[in-house]
């Protein structure tokens, strides 16, 4: 326990600085940290049982009716970007950083200080002839040989000598937790100032981006599909997905660009994806053989719906079809090769049929209505971001992948050393403590004690004197 | 039947005929199963590596596209990763449970053998020979440490069995005594010619199995790390964000976190050892579950059945 109380004992400045340090130490606790963390877990999970970002109306037809006004009272329809989970984020970095330089640097870089050497579970005693003096200069060279950082200090009248190996990876833990922090910064960064949407451009149509003004126009779109004979039989693998695009920038002109899966376009700082296509269909409404005012004007994308004349009813285009077998169902091959549309028919909202319709022909909807599905164009769904903050996450990335290699890689080690003399010469008394326990350095720690017998002029012998290993 | 079916045949073969032999030696120390176990474990997963090569250059199209593909890497670089510890360490003990998971991971892969189909569009990008083959190895890691935290649970509760057993008193343990993992319950039953004793006095001491576990895992963790880390900049490329909360990512960063939360509390003398092996556990199922659940049962970006 900490108080930080230089105010001194019995005044308000060092009850309030005493409150503040124990304020400052609860909030470091391992296991606060990781409570906070749980509840980052619930909530992040949340957010992927629930659909984000959808329209309210959305949250009614997934949920009972109590259960969407909870979600959308409590927001959790966003709840990435909500105050609470971007405080709750920022709390946890908070908490990280007090931990780390509250509790796990301290811990790691002890003072140095005198042990009891065979209370130490690493221990070990080595006796040979010479001078403690001489002796000692020569432990001190043998572990700067190897690579230890060695200081020495008298303490209580004892000469110790302490060599520490690998000290700078102590650090590990504060490079991984800075990591973290760069991630949140680059995150944040997004958050404050970035954007992403989608747009689905029919061929032949333009469409502009509302955040930036980029204007796209889509020339083509083209997939491929090889059909190819399996063990489970043919399919019909896709290969590619193109959309030739022509795009203008706010205020410039327009250039032919292309545009496929995993090779994004990059214009102005906004990325654009291929990420989708469909195919349109143009649906012509008649009644009695002549044109019906409500006919769709422009082709409709899967999923659209509109009335039938003045009837309740309700058609909506569900899916391309793009081989009917010769039994008028669907063939497996998705190429259109006899095209047709399924339309599903609703009277209100009671679905009353379904109906796969050839293209070129058209269904009797009764009451003298046909609709005739007269063609068919491909739309190609493009999704765009804007991330100013990409090169933080990354920096932020690599920086916790070094921490997290320093922290479990490189094992910071300290020997404690002193030398007595003997009636025959000096006695060499050894102990050593990780971060990490005493089991994961016996190994190492036997081979130094080995190599040290040797490097002190004595031979090696099947047992360390004394080892307490 | 064709050749690269027959190779993994023979990459079955071995694991089995190796299962069989590293078991017997783990149960009896034999230098001569040991002689055959090794040689087994090396020509199967030879055997797998030459399959993926095979198909890669006769067909031109990149092995690790499916789940044939990589649940074959998976068996051939838990084989591999574990041939690398039990060099360093001497693990050879724990090889007849490492080759019997690989050869159940190889005989299920070829139920998603339906030949050789080109990658789907998502998938034609340099960073599947990045992305894929890391994930992969950070599985196999898992897979090699689970291994070693089964062994501890064996070990850790046959010797609460034998205390159990035993009417006289534990002596409190000492700093010394965790070190060299002293069991006196062990011992005694041991030097008593208790079979179970026997067998379990043969294994590493449960701090040593600990450590095992412990450094199999640290090399794991950073491979997953630095695998979605690769994913993540392959999804921007792709989809267009580099993270989408999708399943896959999601019990990825689950597993991540439970092995992160595993080496945090490696730190704490209260939880290493027990707890700590049971959290690796945990993981490993965390890790299939990321693996093959969410492929096989959860629709999704990552959703590459065939």
């Amino acid at each position: 326990m900490e108080s930080a109380s230089k105010a001194g004992p019995g005044t308000l400045r060092g009850w309030l600085d005493e409150q503040f340090g124990d304020l400052l130490w609860q909030l470091s606790n391992f296991w606060f940290g990781m409570t906070l963390l749980g509840i980052w877990g619930f909530m992040t999970l949340l957010g992927v049982v629930i659909d984000q970002g959808k329209d309210p109306a959305s949250y009614f037809d997934a949920y009972p009716a109590p259960l969407a006004r909870l979600v959308l009272r409590l927001h959790l329809d966003n709840i990435y970007h909500g105050t609470a989970y971007v405080a709750l984020i920022g709390f946890i970095i908070a908490c990280m950083t007090l931990a780390t330089f509250k509790r796990v640097i301290p811990a790691r870089l002890p003072p140095l200080h005198p042990v009891k050497i065979d209370k130490v579970p690493l221990n070990a005693t080595i006796t040979l002839p010479g001078d403690p003096a001489g002796v000692r200069e020569r432990v001190a060279a043998f572990f700067s040989d190897k690579g230890f950082l060695v200081r020495k200090r008298e303490l209580g009248g004892v000469e110790w000598t302490f060599a520490d190996q690998h000290n700078w990876a102590r650090r590990g833990v504060l490079i991984a937790h800075l990591g973290f922090v760069i991630v949140a910064i680059g995150t944040t960064l997004y958050w404050a100032s970035g954007y992403s949407g989608e747009t689905a451009i029919v061929t032949g149509t333009e469409a502009t981006i509302p955040q930036n003004g980029t204007r796209l126009k889509l020339d083509r779109f083209a997939y491929e599909f090889q059909p190819i004979r399996t063990r489970n039989g043919l399919v019909y693998q896709p290969i590619d997905y193109v959309s030739n695009l022509e795009v203008a920038p706010r205020g410039g002109a327009f250039q032919s660009r292309v545009l496929r899966v995993n090779e994004p376009l990059n214009v102005d700082g906004t990325l654009y994806y291929q990420s989708s296509y469909g195919v349109a269909l143009s649906l012509r409404l008649t009644r009695n053989g002549k044109p019906e005012a409500g006919s769709p004007s422009a082709p409709l994308k899967e999923g659209d719906a509109f009335p039938v004349g003045a009837t309740t009813r309700v058609i909506r285009y569900e899916r391309f079809v793009g081989t009917i077998d010769k039994s008028g169902g669907i063939g497996p091959d998705p190429r259109p090769n006899k095209p047709g549309a399924i339309l599903d028919v609703f009277d209100g909202e009671q679905p009353i049929g379904r109906a796969l319709v050839p293209i070129g022909r058209d269904l009797d909807l009764g009451n003298g209505y046909r609709i005739a599905a007269t063609g068919f164009t491909f739309f190609s769904g493009i999704q765009y971001r804007h991330d100013p903050g990409i090169p933080f996450v990354a920096l932020g990335a690599f920086v916790l992948l070094a921490g997290l290699v320093i922290s479990f890689h490189f094992l910071p080690a300290r020997l404690y050393v002193r030398v007595d003399a003997t009636a025959g010469g000096s006695q060499v008394s050894l102990a050593a403590t990780t971060v990490k326990g005493f089991e994961i350095f016996e190994e190492q720690f036997a081979d130094l004690v080995e190599a040290l017998k040797l490097g002190l002029g004595l031979g090696p012998s099947s047992e360390p004197e004394n080892a307490g290993t | 039947m064709s050749l690269d079916q027959e190779i993994i045949l023979v990459a079955i073969s071995a694991y089995l005929i190796g299962t069989l032999a590293l078991l017997n030696y783990l149960l009896s120390r034999s230098e001569l199963a040991k002689r055959i176990g090794i040689p087994c474990a090396v020509l199967g997963c030879a055997a797998q590596f030459y399959e993926l090569v095979y198909r890669g250059t006769t067909t031109h199209i990149w092995p690790l596209t499916n789940l044939y593909g990589s649940l074959t890497l998976f068996a051939a670089m838990s084989v591999v990763i574990f041939i690398g510890f039990a060099l360093r360490y001497d693990l050879w003990f724990m090889g007849g449970f490492v080759l019997a998971l690989a050869a159940g991971f190889s005989a299920y892969s070829l139920t998603w053998d339906v030949g050789y189909l080109p990658a789907v569009p998502a998938l034609q990008s340099y960073w599947i020979k990045i992305h894929v083959p890391l994930v992969i190895s950070a599985y196999a890691s898992f897979l090699v440490a689970f291994v070693s935290s089964l062994l501890y649970l064996i070990k850790y509760y046959g010797e609460q069995a034998l205390a159990a057993e035993t009417v006289q008193p534990t002596p409190a343990a000492t700093p010394r005594a965790i070190i060299v993992g002293d069991a006196p319950n062990l011992e005694r039953a041991a030097a008593a010619g208790n079979t179970l004793a026997l067998w379990l006095a043969t294994l590493p001491t449960l701090s040593k199995l600990d450590i095992i576990t412990y450094r199999i895992v640290a090399v794991g963790l950073p491979l997953l790390s630095l695998g979605i880390i690769t994913g993540a900049w392959w999804a921007k490329e792709a989809w267009g964000a580099y993270w989408q909360w999708d399943a896959k990512e999601t019990a990825a960063l689950v597993s991540w976190v439970i092995y992160l939360l595993y080496l945090h509390l490696h730190t704490r003398n209260a939880w290493r050892g027990l707890r700590c092996a049971w959290i690796s556990a945990f993981g490993f199922l965390s890790i299939v579950f990321c693996y093959l659940g969410v492929n096989i049962l959860i629709s999704g970006l990552h959703s590459y059945k065939v």
